[in-house]
């Protein structure tokens, strides 16, 4: 099976197309959102990003890229060592979150409605095959 | 937030502006609230958890409270929901970060002053910054400097607008209807065998039916003593007990409401089954002054003026020694509670005995008699609107102490 390189090119396609297929928007409540995951220390130096935005619970934007990232409603810091083990599954997004390791910022009460949305995002990233 | 018409209706965005008018005269930065006083007065919301306020120079505050109340004081607050926000222990979320995040990033201060409310009370919920709040703040905003502002709040809030004074009208009408149900309870015998626990709660059912959003004070409650416990020297904190109601003793029933985070606060006692004639010489005495003081309040008094006079009546009668020698305490929005005035006394954060009442000022009228020794005492507080010439006592309770056969 062919692996993608995490936040390459080809990855990001892969996830779009992973997000656009089960991302429905009954089951993104037809929110209307953006998030920008920004992922410190990553392999080679710098920081990327990862931006994902919906409107009425439609994927809408799905970017992957060097630096902060576009401005979202909200904003997920963390080093990238970290969100790989996210995704693969090895840490909880949850303890990451409870143990200071990753950063929000936002409205936290609206952060609490979309905490079970993001997890359903990371299942769709995870499937991805990937080289971290 | 009320309609303009509406009797309770408070402008929120008018005193805000008072405070940021206040700011830029100081040239205060961002104001950090952290009191309970501040919070009441600012959101409109009862803010039962640790919460802060950031005013901004212009716009509107941002209130941060613990994430399990962020939902409902926005709900409850005029402030929308993107100026009410939560604090957790995640990442980013806990309140030093979010706050200091908020204010170096979204209102872009990394230099400037930031005014603190800072202090002592003898009023446990006050809600200063701590120590520990202080010096975080003060490494995470280090470009800043911290100052102590809360006498801008405090100024502002002495003087009440009309929708606050009606809705601390309509706090006493409440109280005045627990009053009113306890005393239909407690007649034809109704007292006996009752707890003071089970009188704080009767008086709590039916003020609730009224409205009452709760029995506001820290102080347990509705305030309910009888026997001895009405005769703590020096006393005026009587929480509830499961001490049973008997014969011959006094009793006390001291109530409190809540509506709109005005504050209903109101004194009645009585005498269950009989009084002796001292006993009724002390009840005399006891309201004689209550009267008096009602009469001294006017613009123009200070709470020494007060004492002079209410004590020098009191020593004429022979009653000086059961008495403590302070008529009032500071009421405000919830959170806002003994203190009267800015802090321009001898004692830092006590009433300045020479504070100069002004009209439309709300108080407490207060004062406890207590004698010990025979086990006999009367509290009384009724919520007063100090008017042009004189006051009016809020509560509509006939005073007097009545004996309950």
């Amino acid at each position: 099976m062919k692996k993608f390189d995490y936040l390459g090119p080809e990855w990001r396609d892969e996830a779009e197309k992973g997000l656009r297929a089960e991302l429905t928007p009954e089951k993104m409540k037809f929110l209307t959102t953006s998030v920008t995951y920004s992922y410190k220390n990553c392999p080679g130096g710098g920081d990327k990003f990862l931006y994902f935005s919906c409107e009425n619970g439609a994927p809408k934007d799905f970017l992957v890229g060097a630096g902060d990232g576009p401005v979202a409603e909200f904003k997920i810091i963390g080093d990238y060592d970290l969100y790989s083990k996210i995704t693969q599954g090895i840490i909880k997004s949850h303890t990451a979150l409870m143990t200071g390791k990753l950063k929000v910022k936002g409205n936290m009460v609206k952060a609490l409605k979309l905490a079970s949305l993001a997890d359903r995002i990371n299942k769709i990233l995870a499937a991805v095959p990937t080289n971290y | 937030m009320t309609a303009k018409k509406d009797p309770y209706f408070i402008d929120f965005p008018k005193r805000v502006a008072q405070v940021q008018a206040a700011m830029a005269k100081e040239n205060i930065d961002v104001y950090l609230g952290s009191r309970l006083r501040t919070m009441s007065w600012i959101t409109d919301a009862f803010c039962p958890w640790r919460s802060y306020v950031v005013i901004p120079k212009e716009g509107l505050p941002t209130v941060f409270t613990f994430v399990i109340d962020a939902a409902r004081i926005g709900d409850e607050s005029w402030l929308d929901e993107d100026h009410v926000l939560g604090y957790a222990p995640v990442g980013g979320m806990d309140q030093i970060t979010i706050i200091s995040d908020f204010i170096k990033e979204n209102l872009g201060i990394t230099k400037g002053i930031v005014g603190i409310e800072d202090g002592i009370s003898n009023y446990l919920p006050e809600g200063n910054l701590t120590h520990y709040e202080y010096k975080s703040f003060e490494a995470t905003l280090d470009g800043c400097t911290l100052v102590n502002a809360h006498h801008l709040i405090d100024s502002l809030q002495l003087i009440k607008d009309e929708g606050t004074i009606n809705r601390f009208r309509e706090a006493s009408r409440i109280v005045d209807v627990g009053h009113k149900v306890f005393r239909e309870t407690i007649s034809n015998g109704g007292w006996k065998g009752m707890t003071e626990t089970e009188v704080a709660g009767i008086c709590a059912l039916a003020m609730r039916r009224e409205g009452s959003e709760w029995e506001w004070s820290f102080t347990g409650g509705n305030e309910i003593a009888s026997g001895y416990h009405t005769a703590y020297a020096g006393g005026a904190c009587t929480p509830p007990t499961r001490k049973k109601l008997e014969a011959g003793e006094s009793l006390m029933v001291d109530l409190h409401a809540m509506f709109k985070l005005a504050l209903g606060d109101h004194t009645l006692n009585y005498f269950l089954g009989n009084a002796t004639d001292r006993q009724l010489w002390h009840a005399n005495n006891f309201v004689d002054i209550v009267k008096l003081t009602l009469k001294a309040y006017k613009p123009g008094a200070t709470p020494c003026s007060l004492a002079l006079e209410l004590m020098d009546f009191a020593e004429e009668r022979g009653f000086a020694e059961y008495m403590v020698p302070g008529f009032e305490h500071g009421i405000g929005m919830m959170g806002d509670e003994w203190r009267i005035g800015p802090h321009t006394g001898p004692f830092a954060y006590w009433t300045d005995p020479d504070h100069t009442y002004q009209e439309n000022e709300v108080l407490i009228c207060a004062m406890s008699y207590a004698c010990p020794d025979e086990k006999v005492g009367f509290r009384y507080e009724n919520p007063i609107l100090i008017t042009k010439d004189g006051c009016e006592a809020l509560s509509k309770y006939p005073l007097g102490v009545e004996i309950i056969k």
